[in-house]
């Protein structure tokens, strides 16, 4: 008996001494694995103390220390260390700890932070993520600051943070707003004349339908096209924000209701947006979901030249530039009835709601120095990966770079006037789970949209529902 | 040693005169001042957080508040929960192919590589490769194969007149072709141990064979097999224990490094580890992921129990 005992000991901590080691190195190696897998350049997590040599001369006044934590690659690092640099010479008050990491392990790490109290003071959060934590308590009410110290007419988005009661979560740090990107090589190959702002998703099917090409360079309507084998595809498209998203807006559809807790998924105008987009994927013109998988990644494909266009970010120009594509953008194309939508993240500083008053003062400091300062603007515009918060600035050519690609620059700011957010909430990344494990089966025509619909309506309330009812 | 600490501790022990007393409590002092770097280290990193996340398992916890207990909520929701069944399934679903075809495949490997071949070294360093590999390359390498625009796969069914397929992008595939290629990745390390349980057979039995008149076939069954048993029972207990583990592999083969498309189409890939990172990191149910991570320690020591009671039956030591 007592053998048995002993010997169910041993096989009990055989098993959770394995489990626990092998869960450990697991997560370990899961940031490391999908940068390898997404094939991005990134630096090492970093933590430094930038602000120490800028402080250390002026020694009046009481000292704050904060921890500033944001995500970056190499190039966006050492330019946020600058800009760091720049702030604590001008507030010799406040002393700066950064906390940089990739964008994968930030997160990781400053949730574990915020569960430890042990998170920054001030940090870059990603658009989609600042509901999350505010809703949840971890971020800062800056309504009354944002009144007082930002003159809203000069910014783009501070709206895109605000709640449904009017509350202010964060302030834009940069702003992504997408257009429709294409390769003008590709059109001028196929005679077909560039984008105009008057497409509507239909115009851009028709043209799409003629930048097809399949492996033996037939386009559909020729006989012998293999739509199943195709290698340029007229439009490239996935998920949400590159994706269905503007299509459904602008068909007069959409996910959630303005409350925000309640599916309106099941609608005559999403049905009739999915059947745009499934008809455009069983005819080859669009990258369908299995399609998307033989890339590197999501993103590749218009890089790649392996597709005539694509609904872009901003951010998407430098993968386009370092392509060496001839390129241009202009406005994403209209719905039926004449309704445009552009999606729009803002990448935005969220203050720490268990900060201190003095720490979550200069960490408001730091936000204030970030959006007022041309200078700053100037310099984050340059880096080139977000459209500036500053309107001034953004009008200006720092921003537009006449003789640059792509040309029209302008369709940015232009998107910005009929923009909207992803129905964001703090169970964003969940529902937008569930809504794709459901479209993906429409989009593959496994299922009818009328069954997808009706099944992601079903999943994504089931998802609202288990976060907002239980709150 | 048990001992040792029990009679040092008690407060008023009649038993030992003083001196002895002290000798034994200085002694067990020592003692325990030797193992204490384990013992640190077993409580602050192994004790500490089993407990922690046993406690999670009982409570709402979303990682930013504190959590806050709510008794049997994680486990009842596990009940209904279709992805959580979903991923049980799977799993075993891939154990049940995996285990056994590894156990098989590596036997047979390690018989042939243990005659004596010309170039025996370089074929065994060539089945080990993959074993080194991380997954990330492995990606790359089963992507040329399977990749359903790309891959070598697709054009030679072409070739043959045949349909392409999605490969791991179609439901039926997905989990038996993530575990071909985990097979290919793991079969030279349990090819290693077998080499080593295969040496440790002593000669004298197989010429003991010879002289009874065993050919090939019956040497193998009745001394090879029955010897190397101990063997095979740590294969089946190690591979059963990383497919439940499995994660890593499938995030990095059907998520290509994004958590939200890692699981397959609709979630045919779905694994048990996956769906804890994901609920736990991702969805913010820390509790709820802790639940899910005891219900898979139960199952694993259950079957772990199962392979010990079972060996009686098979597992032969001397």
């Amino acid at each position: 008996m007592a053998i048995t005992w002993k010997k169910t000991m041993l096989a009990a901590s055989l098993t959770l001494t394995l489990a626990a080691t092998g869960c450990g190195s697991n997560n370990a190696n899961n940031g490391a694995s999908s940068e390898g897998a997404s094939g991005s350049a990134s630096a090492p997590a970093s933590s430094s103390d930038t602000g120490a040599s800028a402080s250390a001369s002026a020694a009046s006044g009481e000292k704050v220390d904060i921890l500033l934590g944001y995500y970056s690659d190499e190039k966006s690092d050492s330019k946020m260390k600058e800009l760091i640099g720049q702030f604590t010479a001008a507030h010799p008050n406040i002393n700066v700890k950064t906390q940089s990491a990739p964008y994968g392990q930030f997160y990781q790490k400053l949730d574990t932070q915020i569960a430890a109290g042990t998170a920054p003071d001030v940090w870059l959060s990603d658009g989609v993520y600042v509901m999350k934590y505010a809703e949840r308590g971890a971020a800062k009410d800056l309504t009354d600051w944002i009144a007082k110290d930002l003159k809203a007419d000069d910014y783009y988005g501070l709206e895109y943070n605000k709640d449904a009661n009017g509350r202010y979560w964060g302030v834009p740090q940069g702003i992504q707003v997408g257009v429709l990107f294409y390769n003008k090589d590709m059109f001028d190959k196929a005679g077909v004349a560039y984008p105009t702002d008057d497409w509507t998703w239909e115009d851009l099917k028709t043209n799409a339908a003629k930048l097809t090409i399949d492996a033996k360079g037939m386009t559909e309507g020729e006989s012998g096209f293999d739509k199943n084998n195709v290698n340029q595809f007229g439009l490239t498209f996935f998920s949400i924000t590159e994706g269905w998203f503007s299509v459904l807006k602008s068909y007069g559809g959409g996910v959630l209701d303005e409350t925000g807790k309640k599916s309106a998924i099941d609608s005559a105008q999403n049905k009739q947006a999915f059947e745009w987009i499934v008809d455009g994927m069983n005819r080859g013109i669009v990258t369908d979901p299995v399609d998307l998988k033989s890339f590197q990644s999501n993103t590749a494909v218009f890089p790649s030249g392996s597709a005539a266009m694509r609904i872009g970010l901003y951010a998407r120009v430098l993968a386009a530039n370092e392509a060496g594509l001839n390129y241009d953008v202009t406005v994403l194309p209209k719905g039926p009835d004449g309704k445009r939508v552009a999606p729009v993240i803002a990448n935005s500083w969220v203050v720490n709601a268990k900060s201190s008053d003095a720490k979550a003062q200069a960490a408001w400091e730091w936000i204030k120095y970030w959006a007022t300062q041309d200078d700053v603007q100037k310099q984050w515009a340059e880096l080139g990966e977000a459209v500036p918060v500053k309107k001034s600035v953004a009008n200006s050519d720092v921003f537009l770079k006449a003789g640059a690609q792509p040309a029209n620059r302008q369709a940015f700011l232009d998107s910005l006037g009929f923009a909207q957010t992803l129905d964001v909430n703090a169970v964003w990344e969940e529902w937008v789970g569930k809504f794709n494990d459901n479209a993906q089966k429409a989009f593959l025509g496994d299922t009818s949209i009328d069954d997808a619909l009706k099944s992601a309506n079903t999943d994504v309330q089931k998802v609202l529902d288990d976060f907002y009812l239980n709150k | 040693m048990d001992q040792t600490i029990k009679q040092a501790g008690r407060p008023d022990s009649r038993a030992f005169p003083a001196a002895r007393r002290k000798r034994f409590s200085s002694e067990g002092r020592w003692g325990l001042i030797m193992v204490s770097p384990y013992l640190i280290h077993f409580f602050v990193f192994v004790a500490g957080p089993l407990a922690a996340s046993l406690y999670f398992s009982f409570s709402d916890y979303d990682m930013l508040n504190p959590p806050k207990w709510a008794g049997l909520d994680n486990f009842a929701r596990m009940a209904d929960d279709p992805l959580f069944w979903r991923s049980l399934w799977n799993t075993l679903y891939f154990a049940v192919l995996f285990v056994p075809l590894q156990t098989l495949l590596a036997l047979v490997l390690a018989v042939v590589l243990n005659q004596k071949l010309k170039g025996l070294k370089w074929f065994r360093m060539a089945h080990f490769i993959p074993v080194i590999s991380s997954w990330t390359v492995i990606l790359y390498v089963a992507d040329a194969i399977f990749n359903p625009r790309f891959g070598m796969a697709n054009a030679l069914l072409t070739r043959l007149g045949l349909d392409p397929q999605r490969w791991l992008q179609d439901e039926a595939l997905a989990i038996p072709l993530l575990v071909i290629i985990a097979v290919w990745k793991g079969i030279g390390y349990i090819m290693v141990i077998y080499l080593a349980g295969l040496q440790s057979v002593p000669g004298d039995l197989y010429e003991a064979g010879e002289i009874d008149g065993a050919g090939a076939l019956r040497k193998f069954k009745s001394i090879t097999l029955p010897m190397i048993s101990p063997t095979t029972f740590l294969v089946v207990i190690m591979s059963t224990i990383s497919t439940f583990q499995a994660f890593e592999q499938i995030y990095v083969l059907t998520g290509r490094g994004d958590m939200g498309s890692a699981g397959g189409p609709n979630n045919a890939a779905m694994v048990l580890m996956l769906d804890l990172y994901r609920e736990g990191f991702t969805y913010m149910r820390m509790g709820y992921a802790s639940a899910i991570a005891w219900v898979l320690f139960m199952i694993l020591f259950a079957l772990t129990m199962l392979q010990l009671w079972g060996q009686k039956k098979w597992v032969h030591y001397d």
